[in-house]
């Protein structure tokens, strides 16, 4: 894992300074809460419903035992005994003071971790792969890249006010598990015919309330060019980019109006004035980078088989390992190992991705005990121990049990990613988290679950999207109308390689009915449904048609909802 | 091409005095010799330039319009005229321009219509590695403290701060960091100053 070098010690600690300076400016009324805004923002301190709230970078989702445990202190002391793990790969405490957070920095700092740029309008936290550097499916290890790209980008001095947040995603695996499409750029990383090390730029892609994928607008890009080549992006946009309208802002909006080609061309435009620059990336610092990303000390241990890993498994036992085994339990790269998912959404929860304090240092302990220390946290807002002995899996099983972080439910219908909603943003229209317990509730047979097989279902307060309702299988979307809180679905959205926006389905519906539009879609499908065949099979094989009807089949305020909905553009 | 968002018919009011910065030098206040003009009530030509303790900084819009009239060359030849950069004004559009402007202008400005604008940071980015402009460049409009930092890593030397702020803590705002990660106009990335 990376370790920070004296450079990044005192940028870091320099950095806590300068904020702690900020905030007792802004504390004596000397800066004005307009002019403090972007600058607290730009260190991932928001203002939300009730309370400041906290964004900590967790850059590329990797992270150890001590910073989880200084995490779960900070949610002990400054917090309400939680922390809340979110879709791009931060934590964020939704309890914190304005006062506090100069100190919670400094501890963060202590561990090699921060808020910078986590929020505001410029480079944000880079998201990648949680599986990067032990993916069965990997071509390239992406740290390094990240981490050298987290450098670069980190208090970048030209594209602090950018028109708008500025979002990355890093892929290097054949499965694509950062939603890369769905980000202001996507690098795709991979080796070229002679074997070095190049990237595919994707732009332009982002949700929101206009959902567009981004488009690959470069090649092969030898890695060493990554800074000029994204100095020359980041250029056209900061120059061009539509800062006379909050919602066209997005890069998305740029390269929709110019077109692919044309915003492609004048990058590239620019970038011939500085790709021979010494901007570029070199070999010493891949050096000082990638040391640390080498594999740990794996032990020489052979593959096993399941029958191997459930020999000792009583059989009361056996069939909920084994489904535990099916769901959470990932290939690997070194034979005898796996990767093991803790679900953050047993059935029951507060929140999707939420941790309690006791959780986190329990979970701190099993990364110690069974994953050389370190830990992943990923889009789905789950965690990972990433090199776990397969010979380990049903003692790691039992641990995580007690701790309430075991369920089987990884990409099934109840691994739901949500926003937080109208419980604390105070962008929500409607609230988001109620809505996730209600379709957990309905949906808590874990023998139904795993029939149906992968679904996601995301769910977002507003049209800001942060729960990724887009791209969900089954999307759900708080709208307000007259000031009530309603739902739209969208059906047929999908991350990974075959990244898709969901289509609106029509009017709305209330929460209470909710659990029972989703239980008629899912029947739908489970009535159409040929052998082995996913839901987004299906739906693409039927189309929406029969969906839709199911899900309005006994809507008993549709005609209201109708009514209400006339004239509102979906 | 510009709109109402970034050249403002009045101007942000700055201090009296500016913050210069130069390159490899410490940061010190000035008296500001510069009147920025709007150039919106053209009519009468350029301000009174007796009136003006110096110089003054024209838009470039204005200058594309009149510096073939003879007493603007008069003047721009006695070092009485520099130009400022709208946000939204194109300046590799105009680099044949900039480049004949070297002769005359002593300094240019880049104008920021709101602190969290960073237009401009590109403007002065741009300038400074592609249009090779080696004088002064300046900070104006709507410049605040904690902006500081980041105009002088892109290019900027003096800074016109809005009237309101307070320059005995601006001046201390340069030294925050001893390093860097990526380079700038100051300076290299740490990393690659230590391996050279
Ligand atoms: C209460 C705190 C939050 C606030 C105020 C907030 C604010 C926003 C806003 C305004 C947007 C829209 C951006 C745009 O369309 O340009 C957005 C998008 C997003 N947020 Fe949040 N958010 C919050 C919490 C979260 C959480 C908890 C997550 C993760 C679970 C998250 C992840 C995202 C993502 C992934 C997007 C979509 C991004 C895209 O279009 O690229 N946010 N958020
Ligand atoms: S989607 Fe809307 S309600 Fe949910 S966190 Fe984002 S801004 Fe808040």
């Amino acid at each position: 894992m990376y370790k920070y070098d004296n450079i990044d010690k005192t940028l870091v600690d320099q950095r806590v300074a300068q904020f702690r300076d900020q905030v007792t400016r802004r504390l004596n009324g000397t800066l004005t809460e307009e002019a403090f805004r972007p600058l607290r923002l730009q260190n991932g301190l928001y203002h939300q419903r009730h309370a400041y709230m906290l964004r900590v970078a967790i850059p590329y989702g990797l992270f150890n035992s001590k910073q989880l445990r200084t995490l779960a202190n900070i949610s002990e002391k400054y917090d309400r005994g939680y922390g809340h793990f979110t879709t791009r790969q931060n934590i964020q405490y939704n309890w914190v003071t304005l006062e506090d957070t100069p100190d919670i920095l400094a501890d963060l700092a202590k561990v090699e971790m921060h808020a910078i740029q986590t929020s505001g309008n410029c480079i944000r936290n880079i998201t990648s792969d949680a599986f990067a550097g032990v993916a069965a499916d990997e071509y390239v290890d992406t740290r390094p890249i990240c981490e050298l790209l987290r450098q670069w980008s980190t208090l970048h001095p030209e594209f602090a006010h950018l028109p708008r947040k500025f979002k990355f995603a890093v892929n290097g695996a054949k499965e694509d598990r950062t939603v890369m499409l769905c980000h202001d750029v996507g690098i795709e990383l991979k080796k070229n015919v002679v074997g070095e090390l190049t990237a595919n730029i994707y732009a332009g892609g982002g949700m929101g309330r206009t959902p567009i994928l981004g488009s690959l607008i470069k090649t092969e890009l030898p890695w060493q060019l990554l800074p000029s080549y994204l100095t020359a992006l980041l250029r056209v946009y900061n120059r061009f980019g539509r800062r006379d309208n909050l919602y066209k802002a997005r890069i998305k909006i740029l390269v929709k109006a110019l077109g692919p080609e044309e915003f492609s061309r004048q990058v590239e435009g620019e970038w011939l004035h500085l790709q021979n620059s010494d901007d570029n990336f070199t070999q010493v610092e891949w050096d000082r980078v990638a040391k640390h990303f080498t594999k740990p000390p794996y032990k020489t241990l052979p593959m096993l088989t399941t029958e191997h890993i459930l020999e000792n498994v009583s059989e009361a036992e056996a069939t909920a390992f084994t489904r535990w085994l099916e769901r959470n339990v990932k290939p690997h790269q070194v034979p005898g190992y796996a990767s093991v998912i803790l679900s953050l959404k047993p059935h029951g929860t507060v929140a999707p991705g939420d941790a309690t304090t006791a959780q986190m240092n329990a979970i701190a302990d099993l990364a110690d005990k069974f994953s050389f220390g370190e830990l992943r946290s990923t889009h789905e807002q789950n965690l990972v121990l990433a090199d776990v002995e397969q010979a380990e899996l049903y003692e790691l099983w039992q641990q995580a049990k007690k701790q309430n972080v075991a369920l089987p439910n990884v990409g099934l219908l109840t691994d739901i990613i949500a926003c937080p909603g109208g419980d604390f943003c105070s962008l929500a229209n409607a609230k988001s988290l109620p809505i996730a317990k209600a379709i957990q509730e309905r949906f808590d047979d874990l023998d139904y679950l795993f029939d149906l097989g992968d679904i996601s279902l995301n769910i977002s307060g507003c049209i800001n999207s942060c729960g990724h309702h887009h791209v969900g299988n089954i999307g759900v979307l708080g709208v307000d109308k007259d000031g009530e809180e309603w739902y739209q679905i969208t059906l047929g959205g999908e991350q990974g390689n075959d990244t898709s926006i969901g289509k609106v389905i029509g009017p709305s519906f209330y929460a209470d009915e909710i659990p029972d539009v989703i239980t008629n879609v899912i029947n739908t499908y489970v009535n159409h449904r040929s052998e082995d065949e996913s839901f987004i099979q299906a739906y693409r094989r039927l189309g929406v048609a029969p969906f839709k009807e199911a899900a309005y089949q006994n809507a008993k305020k549709k005609e209201k909802a109708d009514a209400k909905s006339a004239g509102e553009s979906v | 091409m510009s709109d109402a968002n970034s050249t403002p018919s009045s101007l942000v009011q700055s201090h009296d005095e500016v913050l210069v910065f130069p390159k490899g030098g410490n940061p010190s206040l000035t008296s500001n010799k510069w009147q920025v003009w709007n150039g919106s009530q053209d009519e009468g030509g350029l301000p009174a330039l007796d009136l003006v303790s110096h110089g003054v900084l024209v838009p470039l819009v204005w200058w594309i319009e009149h510096h073939h009239e003879m007493d603007v060359i008069a003047k721009a030849k006695n070092g009485q005229i520099g130009v400022w950069f709208a946000a939204d004004d194109d300046i590799l559009k105009h680099a044949e321009l900039i480049e004949a402007g070297k002769q005359y202008w002593p300094l240019v400005a880049a104008y920021f219509p709101l602190f969290r604008d960073g237009r401009s940071f590109s403007t002065a980015a741009l300038l400074r590695e592609r249009l090779g402009w080696t004088k002064e460049i300046r900070m104006i409009g709507d410049v605040l403290i904690d902006q500081l930092l980041q105009g002088a890593r892109v290019g900027f030397d003096s800074f016109a701060l809005r009237n309101d702020q307070d320059l005995g803590v601006a001046l201390k705002q340069f030294d925050l960091y001893s390093v860097t990660t990526q380079n700038s106009w100051r300076d290299k990335r740490t990393l690659l100053d230590q391996t050279q």
